[in-house]
């Protein structure tokens, strides 16, 4: 298998310089039906992520998004530009979840390039500071990510099969 | 709903069956090991992953995961993080229906494959009064998601705003 045609070729290691800030090129609005499912799915039990009932009687007045589910669908949007070529995760930090999101809510992705480390032949060590904003460009989450992110394959690398 | 409507005697009779702690349960020290557990199975992670659009095909690719060393798909770490994040929230944060703070110090230990089962415990780090919000604190955990082997997989140190 030639792993390097099942992905893209402007994302590697050498195509990140610290500094360099990206807008990413999908947005997403955010339905109930799948914010609910994946609160569901990971177990969280808090209604107020699910019961509009409840929460009709806070200064929110409905449900919210699980910040874990809007971390989550944030990364996603920067994950084919910054995430494609991950070999592994590293950690996480300074994750801060700064305005509610409510259902039917767009997000955008926006990231940022902090740090920039090589490793070995293969793979380099990238940091970056990921945004997500809300259709009223409210910055509803920052978070810093690392990961170990594969270098560009050598021409003879690529004809391997 | 008209004024008339008679109460059920079941709902008038009915004992209230709450759920979580409150904020004087987080001495600092005290420990937690998280209810149910969860076996992460090849579904969750293809729905978990497509939703969130995470696209490297480590997670959806059953034969790029083997070609990068892997003995099969790998969960996606964001879903390791969420599920034992959730499998937390009934002991550390319902209770309290506050609002997140912040995640930090977060490190993916090691792979999950699926089929594994993630267990979750937690110590509580921190517990302060707000200074801004009279009643409320903000309470800081240390949670760790553990593998069925016993390894850690992943753990984070997290802050809730928790209210009386």
């Amino acid at each position: 298998m030639n792993i390097s045609s099942y992905t893209g070729t402007d994302n590697y290691f050498e195509d990140f310089a610290p500094g360099a800030v990206y807008r990413h090129a999908r947005g997403k609005t955010v339905n109930e039906n799948e914010a609910v499912t994946l609160c569901h799915m990971v177990m969280n039990t808090a209604p107020g992520h699910f019961n509009d009932h409840m929460m009709e009687d806070t200064p929110v007045g409905e449900s919210l998004v699980y910040g874990g589910v809007t971390i989550s669908i944030v990364i996603g949007l920067a994950y084919q530009d910054t995430g494609e070529q991950v070999i592994q995760e590293l950690s996480m930090d300074n994750i801060k979840l700064l305005s509610p999101v409510k259902h039917g809510d767009t997000l955008y992705a926006y990231s940022e390039v902090l740090e920039v480390q090589d490793r070995d032949e293969n793979s380099g060590l990238i940091t970056f500071r990921h945004y997500g904003v809300d259709q009223d460009s409210n910055v509803v989450f920052q978070g810093e990510r690392r990961a170990v992110i594969r270098k560009r394959p050598k021409y003879h690398d690529s004809l391997l099969v | 709903m008209s004024d008339d409507k008679v109460v059920p005697e079941f709902m008038q009779k009915a004992e209230f069956w709450g759920k979580g702690n409150r904020i004087s349960d987080f001495v600092e020290g005290k420990e937690f090991e998280h209810h149910w557990g969860r076996t992460i199975n090849a579904g969750d992670n293809s729905l978990f992953t497509t939703l969130t659009q995470m696209y490297n095909p480590l997670y959806f690719n059953a034969g790029y995961a083997q070609a990068e060393g892997h003995p099969g798909i790998v969960v996606n770490p964001l879903l390791v993080f969420n599920t034992v994040l959730g499998l937390s929230v009934e002991d550390l944060s319902e209770g309290g229906l506050g609002p997140f703070v912040g995640i930090g110090d977060l490190k993916f230990h090691r792979p999950v494959y699926e089929g594994d089962t993630l267990s979750a415990r937690s110590v509580v780090i921190n517990n302060r009064e707000s200074s801004s919000k009279p009643g409320a604190a903000i309470v800081t955990w240390k949670t760790e998601g553990v593998n069925q082997h016993g390894e850690v997989v992943v753990e984070y140190v997290r802050s809730n705003l928790l209210f009386q």
